[in-house]
């Protein structure tokens, strides 16, 4: 067994997550992905342009954070009544409703890791664009890689759908310039993810680290 | 059958979770595992105490179901009275209505999606148990799955917060949320971290 790996070259071999069957890593062009022989998870694909555009992306959704989050998405209108409400007002109503847990949890997967993830990813693009390597840059990107599926935007999106379904015969509705903000920043945030190449980030700093 | 494979354990290789980086696996690694060199996390060749820890987990979960499914999620005051609704209630309303594909929505995100993570993680802890070897594949898709919809869960209770916000007009009509709201959140937090702390590698292993 040892001498089967004295033979590979370290730098060119990877794991499958997965299954942990050892793979010899292929170049991969546009439109391709390379997924693993034994249990077919996907390991990685082609992304062109990764830095320059995870960079763009995360800045943009850090410019649509704050009114996507406090501007109000939506009025209803009963009876003459109106009541117009944010995502960062459906997590305070929870809390004065002493449901403390509840309150966090969608703060934390709708508000805060959300942020975070962009500002993570900003500052680690932003440092690998301007070659620019702190110490801490290789923490920033493991605390994203931990964040990933923290962030529920998406999931968010189709509450406001099922909401917008629910209410849809009981009042008017009348969208507000957060339910847009918000879309715009959902298609950056996914944008974001999608376009992010963690090795490519990882090879970058550890070619500065050696 | 395992023999045209080689894994990285094998090799004396152990893989970071962190950064994908691969790491010569030593002796004196066995008591505390290694650091990874590129990003600095734990290395350990499989996730420590894995199995152990998603079995309490996902039993945690199965407990916390009961509550969330049984006691009311919604509470809507109309006109000084008080209507109390469960998650059922919610789709069964939305069916009625003919809203069918937002009845199917929420009845694959809150009902299906909870009970298919925990059988299917059950399911997959006790094909280690007895070391069921077949349709491996199926089973690392199966787990690949369960993490890949866990949050979804968490669209009920997205919706009720918005609700909440936006019904609520005094003594006229307003929507409150109610205790089960705690439970489900409960459930969809344990199960997304049995998901996490469970070791897919395991099943090849056996």
């Amino acid at each position: 067994m040892e001498a089967r790996i004295d033979k590979l070259d370290l730098e060119n071999v990877m794991a499958c997550p997965d299954c942990d069957l050892l793979l010899q890593q292929v170049e991969v062009v546009r439109g391709q992905k390379a997924l693993c022989p034994r249990c077919g998870h996907m390991l990685y694909s082609a992304k062109k342009d990764s830095l320059d555009k995870t960079l763009a992306l995360s800045f943009s959704g850090l410019i649509l954070y704050l009114p996507a989050n406090f501007l109000p998405l939506m009025t209803l209108d009963t009876l003459g009544l109106e009541k117009s409400g944010s995502i960062y007002d459906g997590v305070i109503s929870l809390y004065q409703h002493r449901y403390f847990f509840v309150a966090i949890m969608v703060a934390l997967t709708s508000l805060i890791f959300p942020l975070a993830k962009l500002s993570l990813l900003f500052l680690v693009s932003l440092a690998l664009k301007l070659k620019f390597y702190p110490r801490f840059l290789s923490l920033c990107l493991r605390y994203y890689h931990h964040l990933d599926e923290w962030g529920m935007l998406e999931v968010y999106m189709v509450g406001i759908l099922v909401t917008i379904i629910k209410m849809y015969h009981m009042a008017h509705i009348q969208y507000d310039a957060g339910f847009f903000c918000f879309i715009g920043l959902l298609w950056v945030a996914l944008g974001s993810s999608v376009v992010l190449d963690e090795h490519l980030f990882w090879r970058l700093i550890e070619q500065k680290n050696s | 059958m395992m023999s045209d494979f080689l894994t990285a354990r094998e090799a004396g290789l152990a893989l970071c979770q962190d950064c994908h980086k691969l790491i010569p696996w030593q002796v004196q690694h066995e008591q505390g595992g290694a650091i990874c060199p590129r990003c600095g996390a734990d290395v350990h060749l499989r996730k420590p105490h894995s199995i152990s820890r998603t079995w309490a987990l996902v039993i945690t979960a199965a407990i916390l179901l009961v509550p969330a499914n049984v006691l009311p999620i919604m509470e809507v005051d109309s006109l000084g009275s008080a209507a109390y609704s469960t998650i059922l209630d919610g789709i069964i309303y939305f069916f009625e209505e003919g809203s069918y594909a937002i009845g199917i929505i929420i009845l694959t995100a809150s009902v299906l999606v909870p009970c298919f993570k925990i059988i299917g993680i059950v399911l997959i802890l006790l094909s280690i148990h007895f070391r069921w070897k077949s349709w491996l594949r199926h089973k690392t898709l199966l787990f690949r799955v369960i993490g890949f919809i866990g949050r979804w869960s968490m669209l009920d209770i997205f919706v009720i917060a918005l609700l909440q916000v936006l019904v609520n007009f005094g003594y006229l009509t307003s929507i409150e949320s109610a205790p089960a709201a705690t439970y489900f959140t409960g459930v969809v937090l344990t199960t997304m971290f049995a998901a996490i702390t469970f070791d897919p590698r395991l099943l090849w292993d056996a």
